[in-house]
């Protein structure tokens, strides 16, 4: 394998790419009409034109990436995360044609996408799950109702065919539930094809904790630790650490095990991750699978020293693992936050436009995966994620405060970001204290609270606000004396005294 | 010039004056440049560097610093005479208009031209993103003149339709 096809765009693309690079792999990108100027298309040896920007048109165009991959004469194709990664027809068509897919086997991604077949097929091999519907086949309307009141409320509804949060809805009582059936059924119905639901009991108080795996054709199979990933926001994640601070070392061998467990019971091979609930008495259920590459997957990396993108490759190549299960260790503390075009202020309304500025944050223990640069359009056909600030500390008390510095660093101007909610959660207690649950950003997190001993500046606020006020006046006052030029650089020299609250 | 600048209900009075500065009577030292043009803005006061976005938006100024927004209203004593004579301006009774708040495809119109809708009522479903944003009435009404149809993709604050 000397040359690898990226079936993906935005800052996985790049990461994938950095990786090929480092292996001296030559690298083939596949772009959109709205990606022309994008990075991962820079960065690459060769790039070939899907189509359109929606997806549908171009990044999910299975059959063109194939042709291009052939044509191009690479060997293979590393999907990312999200658009192919988890499509087993894809897997399978990359089979049927002699390529490479750098990700397990078609067989395993059938096996854990379909979340039914997945939960009999863990439960099969001892592995806890929810309690729910899944696994019973498509339900009508009625029979959900029925069975709802068994599995007993707080329930979620979700799409057989979801993932990331789409098509999933909370229920709290029956006298709801129909309405939010209907609108679940049709989210999921556009967003996959198919509008297929399942119940699942809600446990409260859950933390979302993953275990990396790692599988190679050998029969090798070794975790990676975990990474806590409950800071999440309508099921989207937002915030993962590596260690779990809830986690100890017994349940991380127990949860280890279990993982491993579930990955062979599929045949795996490559890097997956197993997603788990754990409730406050430390028991813990299987969620799902996802069979490919993680966002997160960099805090990982951070803590053991594995390039886990490195590592897929040299399982695709047919290799066997660098690492044995002893000689995975857990250095520090890591943690990502995702940079999305989202603001904060406003609901996280998604935010559009030319990212005109933008400073990344450097230094010491810093690591910023991203797919832009000033002058990229953040455009509606694609997520929002700009990109993901890592950072690594000795003690997860030192990645805090790493991550406050980071994130103080980071300007991004044109978009507005959901950097100040990272910078609100960074100084919450509660985050500080590990004391968290998937419900914390909903229910116990403002963006207006302000923390005890935390300094706030109001009066500098007006300062900056009147004097950028009083410049655009000045300025549009210019407009009319034309020809004359601005003398005033913006320097007053008064004396100082103390502004007083 | 002297402005009134109301951050959290509370007012500065700041006069700019041929190169002096003046919060409440007290004169300071200021050094205020744009960072390379962009509205991200460096301020040292009394040597103490403070650097935050400032952004214009429909009530005023949004001044982001430290991770923390505030929101500015900056007034001359005649604007804010203005403002105290006439009233607030949000009203009930007035046209809606609803606009796009971002870029998107129209998925769902769940309302009809005429009909009476409630205060929070879903009026469109657009995506954008890959996530559905349900865009919901801030007053009750009548709905007027849907302008769009599902399927459609609009520009950022497109007017979508209108309650009365």
């Amino acid at each position: 394998m000397n040359k690898v096809l990226i079936a993906n765009r935005g800052e996985i693309a790049v990461r994938i790419l950095r990786a090929c690079r480092e292996l001296g792999i030559e690298t083939v990108a596949v772009y959109s009409e709205a990606d022309r100027q994008a990075l991962h298309v820079r960065y690459a040896d060769e790039a070939y034109l899907l189509g359109p920007a929606p997806s549908r048109q171009s990044y999910l165009r299975s059959d063109k990436i194939i042709e291009i991959t052939k044509k191009s004469g690479a060997q293979a194709i590393h999907p990312g995360y999200g658009f192919l990664a988890e499509r087993a027809d894809f897997a399978l068509a990359c089979a049927d044609a002699g390529l490479i897919f750098i990700g397990p086997k078609a067989s395993a991604i059938a096996a854990m996408g379909d979340k039914m077949k997945a939960r009999n097929t863990v439960i099969a091999a001892g592995v806890p799950v929810v309690p729910g519907t899944e696994g019973e086949g498509a339900l009508a309307d009625e029979d959900l109702l029925t069975i709802a009141p068994k599995i007993g409320f707080p329930l979620l509804i979700k799409a057989t065919a979801g993932g990331g949060g789409k098509g999933m809805r909370e229920v709290q009582n029956i006298e709801e539930m129909p309405t939010l059936l209907h609108s679940a059924r049709r989210e999921a119905e556009s967003s996959f094809g198919d509008g297929n639901v399942y119940l699942e009991k809600l446990v409260e108080g859950a933390r979302h904790i993953e275990i990396q795996i790692l599988a190679d054709q050998q029969g090798n199979t070794i975790f990676l630790n975990e990474r806590e990933c409950s800071i999440q926001r309508r099921h989207q994640k937002l915030i993962e650490e590596a260690p779990s601070p809830f986690v100890d070392d017994d349940l991380r061998q127990r949860m280890g095990c279990v993982a491993v467990k579930a990955a062979q019971a599929v045949g795996y091979v490559n890097a997956g991750t197993i997603e788990f609930l754990v409730d406050k008495d430390k028991h813990f259920y299987f969620l799902e699978m996802n069979t490919r590459l993680q966002v997160e997957h960099p805090i990982t990396e951070l803590i053991t020293g594995v390039d886990i993108v490195k590592e897929q490759i040299r399982i695709a190549r047919g290799r066997q693992l660098s690492y044995k299960q002893e000689d995975i260790k857990i250095n520090g503390a890591a943690i990502e936050c995702r940079i999305n075009a989202e603001d904060p202020f406003n609901n996280f309304m998604p935010s559009t436009g030319v990212i005109t500025h933008s400073m990344l944050p450097a230094g010491p223990g810093v690591r910023v995966d991203t797919g832009v640069y000033p002058g990229f359009e953040i455009s509606p056909y694609y997520d929002p994620l700009i990109s993901k600030l890592v950072v690594w500390g000795e003690t997860r008390a030192q990645a805090i405060l790493r991550m406050r510095r980071a994130l103080e660093e980071y300007r991004i101007v044109g978009v507005r970001t959901n950097i100040p909610f990272h910078q609100t959660m960074m100084d919450s207690h509660r985050f500080m204290g590990g004391q968290y649950d998937t419900r914390f950003v909903e229910e116990r997190f403002s963006m207006h609270d302000i923390e005890e001993g935390k300094t706030i500046h109001p009066e500098i606020a007006a300062l900056m606000a009147t004097l950028v006020a009083h410049q655009s006046i000045e300025r549009s006052a210019q407009v009319v004396r034309r020809g004359e030029r601005d003398t005033s650089n913006w320097k007053w020299v008064g004396r100082w005294e103390r502004i007083h609250r | 010039m002297k402005y009134i600048t109301t951050i959290d209900g509370r007012e500065f009075a700041i006069e700019i004056t041929d190169g002096q500065v003046q919060v409440d009577g007290h004169r300071l030292e200021v050094d205020f440049e744009s960072v390379s043009g962009q509205p991200v803005y460096s301020l040292i006061v009394d040597g103490k560097s403070y650097e935050a976005y400032v952004y214009p938006d429909e009530d005023g100024w949004q001044v982001l610093m430290e991770g923390r927004l505030y929101p500015a209203r900056v007034e001359d004593e005649r604007e804010k005479r203005l403002r105290a004579a006439g009233g607030s301006a949000v009203s009930e009774s007035a046209e809606y208009h609803l606009k796009a708040p971002m870029p998107g495809l129209v998925v769902q119109i769940p309302v009809e031209v005429g009909q009476q809708i409630e205060k929070g009522q879903v009026l469109v479903i657009l995506e954008s993103m890959k996530m559905q944003n349900e865009l919901k009435s801030p007053k009750a009404g009548r709905v007027q003149r849907i302008r769009v149809k599902p399927g459609a993709s609009v520009e950022q604050r497109q007017t979508l339709l209108s309650v009365v």
